[in-house]
């Protein structure tokens, strides 16, 4: 198991490759897109020696500028409360999406820097439904092995936006499905909001 | 009738463009995606033993605490990086003896030979499997065990176990390590190199997954939890990736 979670650990470096896409207003196709933004962001990792620091406020700062756009946190909590979403309402789903976004921005942040020994190839694109939801095959290398990493994009109202991240065949979105609903089971919806906060510190 | 719902399925599949057939300043969505609460909801997890899987869970942290995170740092600070590469890269060699074979089992010969090829190349050039000549060559370390292979032959993996000192594991993975544990030479070598060579490789795999550990504790709300999903889809990919081989293979004969 270890090498299949420790490959999570790096997906950040490629997502945060997904941020500069607002540079391509008509993006031509989303593998397209991954492909350029990859290149554009190990080159900025690489450059910037504050950014190669994890820790550094210049990483979080970057992150919210470059990478948190190009995520549907709608979509992925939904995804990852499942039948459980609609036990919330609205004002506790808009408060599970901004404390699940903040966990998820605050926990892989600090990957980007590992972008700097890292190349992304895209490898194949599979279409789910044309022109909408798409999961571009990549693979992260510069590792003794390379990583298979897929985005799966969903093209809305923001443009392409990633929804889910799957390593080596493993979503990261389904990993936290049994959590929140075991913890919703357990102590309801206002339950998992209480544990999200407190994980995030307050 | 049949005839009659092809034209409706149809425009089912039009309609959603039609609503989006207005002007736009960028371009939209033509199909709507399935919406959320129609994709597959997986079965939730198989743990009947969740209470004692959580006690062992706690018991190994303990040891992880008091014994296996000291050595850890040891190892990772009095090592010297190359020797714990060619440590890993050893191990490594061994199990691709036993990937290989599992490949075997599971019908896959094509990636037997790759794996054996690693063996063969890695034992000889690289100098008894310190150094992954294979990997250099483009034939990467794959994983495969014999937990897999049961799976693969339509073994159903059984619940969730939390193994003393190993940690994740089911009812089936269980009886795989058995069967690999039978049939390694260290099993039936004397007590104190069988047990020192079982200790390396321990905590040259612990080190190898702490920075992962690490991430779990970080972004995991119940940690037993999330190590039990990550494990339990890892091991499904595995066996579903194995019997989509060998029912290709078969079709193609």
């Amino acid at each position: 198991m270890g090498k299949g979670l420790r490959l999570i650990f790096r997906v950040v470096a490629f997502l945060a490759a997904l941020s500069l896409s607002s540079a391509y207003a008509d993006a031509p196709s989303p593998d397209e897109l991954v492909r350029k933004l990859a290149a554009e962001m190990t080159s900025a990792v690489r450059s910037d020696p504050d950014l190669q620091n994890p820790g550094s406020l210049k990483i979080s700062d970057f992150v919210q500028k470059n990478i948190v756009p190009r995520f549907d946190f709608d979509r992925i909590t939904q995804i990852a409360m499942g039948r459980n979403w609609a036990k919330a309402n609205p004002t506790e789903q808009k408060q599970i999406i901004a404390e699940f976004s903040k966990l998820l921005t605050r926990t892989y942040s600090n990957a980007i820097a590992s972008l700097k020994d890292l190349d992304v190839e895209v490898k194949s694109t599979r279409v789910l439904t044309p022109n909408t939801d798409v999961t571009v095959k990549t693979q992260m290398i510069g590792r003794p092995q390379p990583v298979a990493i897929d985005y799966s994009l969903i093209n809305g109202a923001g443009g392409w936006r990633v929804y889910d991240v799957t390593v080596e065949g493993i979503s990261l979105v389904a990993a936290y499905r049994d959590e929140f609903s075991g913890l919703v089971s357990q102590s309801g919806v206002a339950g998992l909001i209480d544990a999200l906060k407190t994980k995030n510190g307050g | 009738m049949k005839r009659f719902l092809i034209p409706l399925g149809l425009l089912a599949l039009i309609a959603p463009g039609l609503a989006f057939a207005a002007p736009m300043k960028k371009a939209k969505p033509v199909l709507t995606p399935l919406p959320i609460e129609e994709r597959e909801e997986p079965a939730p997890p198989n743990d009947v033993f969740e209470s004692v899987n959580r006690v062992t869970f706690a018991f190994n942290d303990g040891i992880d605490a008091v014994l296996i995170n000291p050595l850890v740092t040891v190892w990772n600070t009095v090592i010297p990086s190359f020797v714990r590469t060619g440590v890993g890269n050893f191990f490594n060699n061994l199990d691709d003896i036993y990937v290989g074979a599992n490949h075997v089992l599971q019908g896959n010969g094509a990636r037997a030979a790759m794996d054996f090829q690693r063996v063969v190349v890695n034992s000889t050039i690289g100098i008894v499997g310190l150094v992954d000549v294979g990997a250099k060559m483009g034939i990467n370390k794959v994983d495969g065990d014999f937990g897999q292979t049961l799976g693969v032959w339509g073994i159903p993996s059984g619940p969730y176990l939390i193994l003393p000192l190993i940690g994740p594991s089911t009812v089936r993975e269980t009886a795989g390590r058995g069967g690999r544990i039978l049939t390694d030479p260290r099993t039936y070598m004397d007590r104190v190199p069988s047990y020192a060579l079982m200790g390396l490789e321990y905590v040259q795999i612990r080190a190898d997954s702490k920075a992962n550990e690490g991430l779990i504790a970080a972004s995991s709300l119940d940690r037993y939890v999330f190590v039990r999903n990550l494990y339990l889809q890892k091991r499904a990919l595995m066996v579903k990736s194995g019997r989509e081989t060998l029912n290709s293979s078969q079709a193609a004969k």
